[in-house]
């Protein structure tokens, strides 16, 4: 119904029809009484017909006959409503035909040219660029008053074929560039910086690509993945499904990692954030951020929100006499009603990752938002093996290569720098014209990467 | 070692690959019931990484391979060991909820072998074991088709214990057993081995909190009645709510089935009052006799006997000796009752319409306009002054006035305004028959045949839902004077009366009095149609033959032909529809017998005959048919148009008569007005709103009303006027504050419009019905029956105002008061054993759907405690606060009584 409006001069006999539609559509009182029209006015969120094209709550979740008869109730009402719809296409087509074809033999490619030439009028009548700007107030049914970024306010026309459904107060509008009149509606309002957030492209690294961690695999899992796949294993246990989890431990863990490979595997929607990105330069932009961030997750559930790096914004509260502060601090309060605030965000579930817990709020990682805390440790001697298969899996090794020698030794190794190992030896190898890494680049650049290690520590001494 | 393992996976590290080349993690997310499909890759991955196994792991495949092949060898001595040893293994293990066991992974592999070294195997107890093992082992081959868990579960005696080998186990193979019941069925197979493994798995599920299960799969091996003897104190109720939430989804023989298997549940446990409201349900008159008579507890009897009160049944029974119980069953109390609510809440003082228009509210701009036509007017305000007051048995406009007679309100309206507004003293009195009949008793000897009509259809809606000895309504309206009066408007009165007054009864007098009416031909369309709407009314729902045939051979006669293109013959069909009320195919062949009639009226009175066989019931398919009607643009001469527009106008009432009671269905139709609007032509818009008002009165949902009120500004005056009606209806007896300033702005926008206006000033009287403690929702007992009497009663308003400009707006608005069977108190009151008002306080709040819910959830939310008598929402419910009485009613609704907990300790 929508696009109804663009086919100006459409086939005779159809206007009418259109007509009609319209006016159910936003009644036009054009009978005496003024014109307190409906649109343009704010509208409710559940409100009007889009508030029927809710399908209704299946209860209960689990899994049993009854639900399955009550979904497939849905199921069969739909189905009768597409069948309604489609035959009414269908007569209303046949009919459009009939009055169509004295005029003009063999229709349906004419139909095809005339709308491509219409749109090709509507471009031009919309012209380029365009600007756009924000939508103040409704006059009446053809005048608005707008306003641009650069500030001045207009009051201007809006265009016939603009629908004017979706015009609301606060909506962001296309305005022509020199009339300044309303051409068109932009319908997202989600900020764009958002969705260069939600990951279209999966990572490569999976599950497979992470040596060692079952353990944290399996709670991240189970808090993350089965809750959005499973609902009804918690509905029968009684239980609500964690809301999320925070991963932490030292630095080169793997937990960034994790999460990767949570975002290679699921189908879910997934956006990932790192805190510091949730900073913004405007005052309010941060929490704004962070609502927008849910909205189109929540509008995208199921899916995942991984916040990195949390600590950027997720540190302890204090007495702060810096603007600054205050303002991360408040997108942080954001991000607390966001977790566990007054609506209920469904099915979305939050990774946060840091590798200082100590420093983050408490308020934060309270039980009922994210209560689960999985840790990351160095890893073990067998886990050890594990990572270091993993990175020489790729590499071609001499037979002298004998990685056992690194694992039983007992440094503090985590697994980016057994990955910074076996890159160095590779480096080594390559530096001196080889095709294969020795057992003895494999020391020296355990060696170097120990000392670069022990380095930062020293340094640290002497501050 | 490492080149080995890792070549493959390093060439490319998509996701398919990954997986495959470390199948171990991947193993990890494999579901149990689900995800069966993705180990059959795994199979060849299984050797390279051996070694990625920890310590524990490989000692456990070791041991297994060790047992496996122990299996292989002939030494038969070592099998039932082997098979132990294995059993335990399994059984053992735990692991979390996202990872297959490790012993039925690692003993995956060897699947094909053992099937093959168990055929081989002579019969005998370590074969038997033997397939114990194999069945729980197939469970992870995840192939559908050859649902091997079932094939060596069926090869064991079936007197193991299933239970031990897991929840998933047995979950599993019932899905299995459901599977290959339906195969064999088709197959013509014999399946008792199949029922007896379910009669085994049955115990399991219910003493496992799991009622859903075992209900879903006795049903589907179609031996629901046998579930009674598995049941207990603990696990019936949750079994019974479960099956009765399922009723209104399943098809015809099932459905029935499950109320009654639920109902001799409800019966063995003695839970009454809940085996009462069943066989209601089941509209089994003989059912609830026998569950009335089966106990000889008064004050339980009483329950039961306000149970079917509130239904409208009137129960044959004679010799009672309680006066109490007979009090119950004829629910002579609830005038008392109700005032004393009324007394509670402070609602005693009667409201002039001024109160609810609150024309000082209405933008200014109208105030002086308003009384062009003042009679019309005056009429409105009567009209509201009925609904607002209605039942309290006092106002300001007709009954408190004193004796002047000229100050009535009578005298401000006219001719056919005197009769509707002398009629709604009997709204004003309803119930009281003691006190009310004097009242109205001086009009009916007044020389004006409009006011004597008029106080003659008082006395019948006065009698509406109560019953009483001497029976008045019969007295005073079914004499030869009143039905054979010269005058139309006094004999239709009195005709209305008797239907309104005697509801439901069924009563034999009646049909020999209305049936001659109905078969005279020589009388006016009018008339005649009128007694069969009363007959319809009369015997709502009981499908008598005689009636029926009455009709059909009056719409038959050669002599009616040129009446049926009457306005009022659609009365005449609503009434044969209103016999087959909620009977489902029994209205089959009076559908063959319309289909003789050679006539435009014939297939529009099938079409609403059909659809009150199927009120209530949710029924797809009939959804289906009436869109099909729908589907059509009629185009043609004007009285084959009309025949065919009425037949579409009824398909669209008939959706929402159809899909109401049943929550899902309920919604969804919601959409489908949306689409109708959108392609309909006139005659479906006009009907829409009212099909919408259908759905959910005294609901006010938003999404409803705000469509509704969208509506209320279309252009085709006739769509908004039902508009207007329809939002009255939904917010009927809420006094709902959105929809009452809604209909405030209406008021002042259609001002000049006096169709228009009217319609809002009833839609005002309905919101504020009974001074907001009534409701007209058909539904009652926590949403579960639906009274007939109630539907009919909006049914046949709802038809009078497709047309409402031949009707309503006409000179024949009194059909409005038709509602009155529907119009029943919202209310709460509790009563001790003597039937006194009992003061305790009760939980209320929003119902929530506990079906299939883990554990005992909180049957409501959002509660307030307030002290009874309360009045209760739509959707609301209510529990009693502590446990010092316990409740004889199944639900706290209506009138309830409460016996004292002997087990209460005061303080």
């Amino acid at each position: 119904m929508g696009n109804n409006p663009s086919s100006l001069g459409g086939p005779p006999g159809e206007p009418g029809k259109d007509d009609k539609d319209k006016k159910k559509d936003k009644p036009k009182y054009e009978q005496p009484p003024p014109p307190t029209t409906r649109i343009g006015r704010k509208k409710r969120k559940a409100a009007g017909p889009n508030a029927s094209t809710k399908l209704p709550q299946i209860y209960p979740s689990s899994r049993c006959k009854l639900k399955y008869l009550r979904m497939q109730r849905v199921h069969d009402h739909l189905l009768l409503e597409e069948e309604y719809v489609e035959n009414q296409e269908r007569i209303r087509k046949a009919k459009a035909r009939n009055d169509m074809t004295p005029q003009t033999a063999g229709g349906d490619s004419d139909a095809l040219d005339r709308n491509a030439d219409e749109r090709g009028k509507v471009d031009d009548m919309r012209g380029s660029p365009m600007g756009v700007g924000n939508l103040e107030e409704m006059i009446d049914d053809d005048h608005a008053i707008v306003s641009s970024a650069t500030g001045p306010e207009y009051y201007v026309s809006i265009m016939s074929f603009v629908d004017k459904d979706l015009l609301e107060p606060g909506a962001s509008i296309l305005l022509h560039h020199k009339s300044v009149s309303v051409v068109g509606v932009l319908t997202d309002d989600a900020d764009p910086l958002v969705s260069v957030m939600k990951l279209d492209k999966a990572p490569t690294e999976s599950y497979a690509d992470i040596g060692g961690l079952e353990n944290q695999i399996q709670e991240v899992r189970e808090a993350v993945e089965l809750p959005l796949l499973h609902p009804e294993l918690y509905e029968e246990m009684g239980i609500k499904p964690p809301k999320g989890v925070i991963l932490y431990g030292g630095p080169g863990t793997g937990k960034t990692l994790l999460a990767k490979a949570v975002a290679n595997q699921t189908s879910a929607t997934f956006l990932r954030i790192v805190g510091s990105e949730l900073i913004q330069k405007y005052l309010g932009d941060g929490p704004r951020l962070v609502r927008q961030i849910f909205q189109v997750a929540a509008e995208h559930s199921p899916s995942i929100v991984f916040i990195d790096e949390i600590d950027a914004i997720g540190t302890k509260r204090y007495e702060s006499t810096s603007g600054g502060e205050r303002e991360v601090q408040r997108t942080m309060l954001e991000l607390l009603n966001q977790l566990d605030g007054f609506d209920d965000r469904g099915d979305v579930k939050v990774i946060l990752a840091t590798n200082k817990i100590d420093t983050l709020d408490p308020a934060l990682i309270r039980p009922g938002r994210i209560d689960r805390k999985i840790l990351f440790e160095n890893p073990d001697q067998n886990t050890k093996r594990k990572i270091f298969n993993l990175h020489t899996s790729k590499m071609s090794l001499s037979d002298d290569v004998e990685l056992e020698e690194f694992i039983s030794q007992k440094d503090d190794l985590s697994g980016a720098d057994i990955k910074a190992i076996c890159s160095e030896a590779g480096l080594m190898a390559l530096r001196e014209r080889r095709m294969r890494v020795q057992m003895s680049d494999f020391r020296s650049a355990r060696d170097r990467v120990m000392k670069t290690k022990t380095e930062e520590k020293i340094e640290g001494l002497y501050l | 070692m490492a080149q080995e393992n890792g070549a493959p996976s390093a060439a490319e590290k998509g996701k398919g690959k990954a997986g495959e080349a470390k199948p171990d993690k991947k193993e990890d997310e494999i579901k149990f019931d689900k995800d069966g499909k993705l180990i059959p890759n795994r199979k060849k991955g299984e050797e390279p990484e051996e070694e990625e196994l920890s310590e524990e792991d490989q000692n456990l495949k070791t041991e297994l391979e060790m047992l496996v092949s122990r299996l292989k060898e002939p030494d038969t001595s070592l099998y039932i060991p082997a098979l132990n040893a294995i059993k335990d293994s399994i059984k053992t293990s735990t692991s979390s909820m996202t990872a297959v066991p490790k012993p039925l992974k690692f003993l995956r592999p060897h699947y094909d072998d053992l099937c093959q070294i168990y055929e081989q195997w002579p019969s005998g107890k370590e074969k038997d074991s033997f397939a114990d093992v194999l069945s729980v082992l197939g469970m992870t081959q995840g192939n559908e088709e050859k649902l091997d868990t079932l094939k060596f579960r069926l090869a064991v005696p079936p007197s193991q214990d299933l239970g031990s080998w897991g929840h998933e186990y047995v979950r599993h193979l019932a899905l299995e057993i459901g599977q290959d019941y339906q195969k064999r069925l088709t197959d013509d197979e014999d399946v008792d081995d199949l029922v007896n493994l379910t009669r085994s798995l049955v115990p399991y599920f219910l003493s496992h909190n799991a009622e859903a299960d075992a209900v879903d799969i006795m049903s589907e091996i179609e031996i629901i009645q046998e579930i009674p003897k598995y049941l207990d104190e603990n696990t019936y109720g949750r079994v019974c709510l479960y099956m009765v939430s399922m009723v209104n989804l399943l098809t015809y023989p099932e459905d029935q089935q499950f109320l009654h298997t639920a109902h001799d549940i409800y019966k063995q446990y003695n839970k009454l009052p809940q085996a009462t409201v069943l066989a209601i349900r089941l509209n089994d008159i003989d059912l609830i006799r026998k569950d009335f008579d089966s106990t000889e507890d008064v004050s339980m009897k009483r329950q039961m006997a306000m149970l079917v009160a509130r239904q409208q049944i009137w129960l044959p029974i004679e010799d009672i000796e309680d006066d109490k119980l007979q009090e119950c069953l004829s629910n002579e109390k609830l005038p008392d009752h109700f005032k004393s609510l009324a007394k509670e809440l402070n609602l005693l003082e009667p409201k002039m319409p001024e109160d609810i228009y609150k024309s000082h509210l209405e933008s200014t701009r109208t105030a002086g306009l308003t009384n062009v036509d003042s009679a019309r007017h005056n009429l409105a305000s009567a009209f509201v002054n009925a609904f607002t007051n209605a039942g309290f048995g006092h106002d300001k406009m007709l009954l408190d006035v004193g004796e002047g007679d000229k100050t009535s309100w009578i005298f401000k309206t006219k001719d056919d305004g005197q009769f509707s507004t002398t009629a709604s003293l009997g709204m004003l009195l309803r119930w009281d028959i003691e006190n009310g009949l004097e009242q109205i008793d001086k009009y009916s000897y007044s020389d004006d045949t409009q006011i004597k009509a008029g106080a003659l259809l008082a006395t019948g809606l006065l009698n509406s839902a109560v019953r009483s000895d001497t029976e008045p309504a019969m007295a005073l309206l079914a004499t030869e004077e009143n039905l054979n009066n010269e005058n139309v408007q006094v004999r239709v009165a009195s005709i209305i009366g008797l239907g309104m007054a005697c509801a439901g009864t069924n009563k034999e007098d009646l049909f020999e009095l209305l049936h001659p009416i109905v078969e005279d031909t020589s009388l006016d369309m009018q008339i005649s149609a009128m007694a069969a709407l009363s007959l319809g009314f009369i015997f709502v729902g009981s499908s008598d033959d005689r009636v029926s045939q009455a009709i059909i051979s009056t719409l038959l006669d050669e002599d009616r032909q040129k009446q049926l293109k009457d306005k009022w013959t659609r009365f005449m069909s609503l009434g044969l529809a209103l016999l087959f009320f909620g009977r489902q195919e029994e209205v089959e062949v009076i559908l063959e017998t319309l289909k003789v009639i050679d006539h435009p009226m014939a297939k529009p009175a099938g079409v609403l005959a059909e659809v009150c066989a199927y009120a209530g019931t949710g029924t797809v398919l009939k959804l289906q048919e009436l869109l099909h009607l729908c589907n059509d643009h009629i185009e043609g001469d004007a009285d084959e148009k009309k025949g065919d527009e009425l037949i579409q106008t009824y398909a669209v009432l008939g959706l929402s008569l159809i899909a109401m009671g049943e929550e899902v269905g309920q919604e969804m139709v919601l959409r489908q007005f949306g689409h109708l609007m959108h392609y309909g032509e006139a005659n479906i818009r006009k009907a829409v709103p009212l099909a919408m008002g259908l759905i959910s009165p005294s609901n006010p949902q938003m999404k409803v009303y705000d469509t509704l009120s969208r509506y209320s500004h279309d252009n085709d005056n006739d769509v908004a006027i039902n508009a207007i009606f329809a939002m009255g209806l939904l917010g009927a007896g809420t006094n709902n504050a959105r929809l009452a300033q809604l209909l405030r702005q209406l008021a002042s926008y259609y001002h000049r419009d006096q169709n228009s206006l009217f319609m809002v000033r009833i839609a005002q009287g309905l919101l504020h019905m009974g001074k907001g403690t009534m409701s007209i929702s058909p539904f009652h007992t926590d949403r579960q029956i639906i009274s007939r009497v109630a539907a009919a009663g909006l049914l046949t308003v709802l038809v009078s105002m497709i047309d409402a400009k031949q009707f309503i707006l006409a000179e024949h608005h009194y059909l409005l008061y038709m509602i009155i069977t529907a119009m029943h108190p919202r209310f709460l009151v509790t009563l001790d054993e003597e039937l006194k008002p009992l003061q305790v306080n009760v939980r209320v709040g929003q119902a929530v759907d506990v079906v299939g819910q883990a554990g005992r959830p909180k049957t409501i939310t959002g509660w307030q405690t307030q002290s009874t008598p309360v009045l209760l929402a739509y959707g609301e419910r209510a529990e009693l606060e502590d446990e010092q009485y316990i409740s004889l009613a199944s639900n706290l609704e209506g009138l309830v009584i409460l016996r004292k907990n002997p087990a209460w300790e005061e303080g």
